[in-house]
């Protein structure tokens, strides 16, 4: 049984990877945090999977445990220096829209979003993701109004990041 | 176009830059420790829960046979069991708190129940070190009242405080428990700052986030 609990676990994770490891990109600036928040997520979804009945999908489910370990229980390192690494991040533009000043805005936008607070950072991610208002209010728990709200400040002030 | 909206539709095309873990990576992760806030919460919980009941212990056998002779012994029986039953009860609210602790709670009930959790803990603290205070402070006025007597038992228990003659012996002995006191609390105080500092500083900082969103 336990081992039937674990591969199932471990397979649905291995499909939806991605998710946490946005998160870890967005929450960390090196490699060493990213994998050491992984971890840390990979165990919190682990403890909670038991509980997890599968009335939403274990990606929707993936988003609220991911979150709430980047933000609330994950210790950051000392180690984690207020560089940003870039390396990691570029961006795949289709060829014919190629454009170095869009890939360059791209860039300066991802670290935009990366110098927001954590709960600011949740917000966009989930809008990146494409959630819903609605889902977003529910993996934030506060009401959908304020959700809409909040987005749009940080819109905002994101574009007075860009264009000082 | 607005810039997000350009970020937003290069987001997922950007996944093949990701990371990509084996079953086996993951697998193994299952069998690592977790390292959370709420864990060192509970794990320094459990030893201030441990430190008071030690402590207890340390109270030296002379120290009790001179309360004893001077009359105290009734009265530290009761306040033992006062202690003890307040005691259980905090054991029971900080069991019920962990408990509550759910990782798929939204992130604000989450934040607020590690919260909740650690001012229960607090309020723990501050009975401890208020009692302690009265308790000092009590004894020390009893003390007080009964100084000759309690010369007299210490030269009995102590060899050290016949060389001190009595005159002297009421402001040797208030002020040396006096500055023990002080000393003591002063360290508690400073240990839990530096403790729950460090572990809750961002949580706090992002708790009043989410509450500023919603006035």
């Amino acid at each position: 049984m336990n081992k039937e609990l674990e591969h199932s676990f471990v397979t649905q994770l291995e499909a939806n990877q991605n998710i946490v490891h946005k998160i870890c990109r967005l929450y960390t600036n090196n490699s060493d945090a990213h994998n050491d928040l992984f971890q840390e997520i990979t165990i919190q979804l682990w403890k909670a999977f038991p509980k997890f009945r599968g009335d939403s999908k274990f990606s929707t489910w993936m988003y609220r445990v991911a979150l709430n370990t980047a933000i609330t229980l994950y210790r950051k390192s000392k180690r984690t220096v207020k560089t940003q690494d870039f390396e990691g991040v570029s961006f795949k533009i289709s060829a014919e829209a190629y454009d170095d000043t869009v890939e360059e805005q791209l860039k300066l936008m991802y670290s935009g979003v990366k110098s927001l607070n954590d709960i600011d950072k949740a917000l966009v991610f989930l809008y990146l993701e494409d959630k819903s208002y609605r889902e977003i209010s529910e993996t934030l728990g506060i009401s959908e109004v304020n959700a809409r709200v909040k987005m749009n400040r940080i819109k905002e002030k994101l574009r007075t990041i860009l264009n000082p | 176009m607005d810039n997000l909206e350009l970020l937003k539709k290069q987001w997922q095309s950007r996944e093949q830059e990701l990371p990509k873990l084996s079953y086996t990576d993951i697998h193994k992760m299952l069998l690592k420790k977790s390292s959370s806030i709420v864990k060192w919460i509970f794990l320094i919980s459990i030893g201030e829960l441990l430190f008071w009941t030690i402590l207890a212990f340390f109270v030296p056998e002379s120290s009790k046979a001179i309360n004893d002779s001077i009359g105290l012994k009734t009265t530290f029986m009761v306040v033992n069991i006062v202690h003890y039953i307040i005691f259980a009860g905090f054991i029971y609210l900080f069991y019920k708190n962990y408990h509550s602790i759910k990782v798929t709670d939204t992130i604000k009930e989450l934040m607020r129940s590690i919260l909740n959790t650690r001012k229960t803990v607090k309020y723990f603290v501050f009975y401890n070190v208020g009692a302690s205070i009265l308790l000092m402070l009590a004894v020390n006025m009893f003390y007080f009242t009964k100084k000759d007597q309690l010369y007299k038992l210490m030269v009995q228990n102590y060899e050290g405080y016949g060389a001190i003659p009595q005159e002297s012996f009421t402001s040797v002995f208030f002020i040396s428990q006096l500055v023990i006191s002080v000393v003591f609390v002063g360290l508690i105080i400073l240990f839990y700052r530096v403790i729950y500092g460090i572990l809750l500083k961002r949580l706090k900082r992002n708790y009043c986030e989410l509450e500023k969103i919603e006035v």
